[in-house]
């Protein structure tokens, strides 16, 4: 019998408020990249208001972690679980905040309003987006196999970035390319590369909760 | 568990069986106990971890009824063997239970009263077996000037730590404890608990404890019993960490015992 229902609850409320923040996040890079390409300024703003929803998240999962900790002192893979949760929020905080910034991106082009079609930069953000959306499954259905090929996933988005910045530099060479617009093009292709990174680790702390290893370092 | 080379071997414990009358409370364990470390042992109630550290010293001796069989052998001496001395194995291998049980005398002669026992008459010579166990067991500067008082006058926790002192002064080589902080409030935990690893460079210590995170914290070693078995027994990091017995991680991460 299992004498620990409430706590088995804490656990899987805390999984659920991740998904749900994970959830946010990508919404918000959706949104985000296609306020830069539709430079809709207005949709670019309320994102940017939008990332402070993601801040909440990661608020109020810190105070339950620690609260879990305090109240419940967890041990063995209890502990591997919330000390994952609180590390993963940290990334998937970052990771809003480079959604934030790629809105911020479109407010700041709109004086220019020469777009300049980049035809890489929606498939790179889909597979940003399906690296942090395998992240958050693998780690739901306790998958080492499936968070250990993030790694790989990301080998992906860094070829787009590779092919946005040749792509930019021939139309920068041809002169068909607004100035600002290709500078603030590569800020967003790096955001999303740097969005890649950290569904890595969370991919990496993914596998820590399951096994204990951290970067093939046994941790715990 | 991977064995490791540089700790010695204080027990070695083959086939042991113990019953209770009808009631058979431990069932074939087999495990060695490792020198000037600290072992745990826990488990539900009942499980047989009080027993087992009973049949370390052969307390259970005093139990009607009580049959044991296998070997215990406490440094290659099988302790269960016929001819062995059972009140030297005592010394040897002391014992603190779980309420403070001083006896109604003053401190110092509560820590006296083995080494009398033992027949050691000069004054000077009980004095400094007293000082030393009292220093040991981190108690001598609360009680220096309290030493002709009752030791019933003291705290609880002091009078547990004066239990430790009196263990202490039989030179033993090996202290089982049952439960010695169960009937502690928090402070007083906490010095024993740091008292205890601060005895393991001197003594093996075999603890028995329903805290968990005491087991956590002060232990080398852990064993977990459950229903008269020994279920697992590793280094106390991988016990609370990776466990290979679901039943073990069960009982620690408190989904059932």
């Amino acid at each position: 019998m299992n004498s620990r229902i409430r706590f088995d609850e804490e656990l899987e409320n805390l999984k659920l408020e991740l998904i749900k923040m994970g959830d946010t996040v990508m919404q918000n890079i959706d949104a985000g990249l296609r306020s830069f390409l539709t430079m809709d300024v207005e949709l670019a703003e309320r994102i940017v208001k939008a990332d402070k929803i993601v801040n909440a998240f990661e608020q109020t999962i810190e105070k339950e972690c620690l609260r879990i900790i305090l109240k419940e002192q967890p041990v063995a893979k209890d502990l591997r679980l919330i000390t994952a949760v609180l590390k993963m929020i940290t990334d998937l905080e970052r990771i809003g905040d480079h959604a934030a910034d790629i809105s911020k991106m479109a407010i700041f082009m709109e004086k220019t309003k020469k777009p300049y079609g980049i035809p890489e930069m929606k498939p790179m953000t889909e597979a940003a987006t399906e690296m942090i959306r395998t992240a958050l499954a693998s780690f739901i259905n306790h998958d080492v196999a499936l968070a250990e090929r993030i790694h790989d996933d990301d080998d992906v988005v860094d070829d787009y970035f590779e092919s946005v910045k040749k792509t930019v530099a021939a139309a920068i060479r041809g002169g068909t390319i607004d100035a600002d617009y290709a500078i603030y093009a590569m800020m967003v292709a790096k955001y999303l590369e740097r969005i890649g990174d950290h569904a890595v680790n969370i991919g990496e702390w993914v596998v820590f909760s399951i096994t204990g290893e951290h970067k093939h370092n046994l941790i715990f | 568990m991977k064995r490791d080379e540089n700790v010695e071997g204080a027990f070695r414990i083959d086939g042991l069986n113990l019953h209770y009358g009808a009631t058979h409370a431990l069932k074939d364990v087999s495990v060695e106990i490792a020198r000037n470390r600290v072992t745990a042992l826990i488990g539900p109630s009942g499980c047989g971890k009080s027993t087992f550290l009973r049949t370390l010293n052969r307390m259970n001796d005093l139990i009607p009824n009580c049959r044991v069989e296998g070997s215990v052998y406490y440094r290659e001496n099988d302790i269960y063997a016929p001819g062995t001395d059972v009140i030297d194995l005592r010394r040897r291998i002391g014992m603190v239970f779980q309420k403070p049980n001083p006896f109604p005398m003053s401190v110092f002669d509560n820590v006296a009263y083995g080494p009398r026992c033992q027949g050691i008459k000069d004054k000077k010579t009980l004095e400094d077996i007293v000082m030393r166990a009292l220093r040991d067991a981190a108690l001598y500067d609360e009680v220096k000037d309290r030493l002709r008082e009752s030791a019933l006058s003291l705290s609880g926790g002091q009078q547990q730590r004066l239990c430790i002192a009196r263990a202490i002064a039989m030179s033993p080589d090996v202290i089982l404890m049952d439960e010695p902080t169960s009937a502690l409030d928090p402070i007083a935990t906490a010095k024993i608990e740091e008292l205890i690893v601060g005895l393991r460079k001197d003594y093996t210590i075999v603890i028995v404890t329903h805290n968990m995170q005491q087991a956590a914290r002060i232990s080398d070693f852990t064993a977990f019993f459950l229903s008269g078995e020994l279920v697992e027994y590793d280094a106390t990091d991988t016990i609370f960490s990776h466990p290979s017995n679901p039943k073990t991680e069960g009982y620690i991460t408190g989904r059932f015992g």
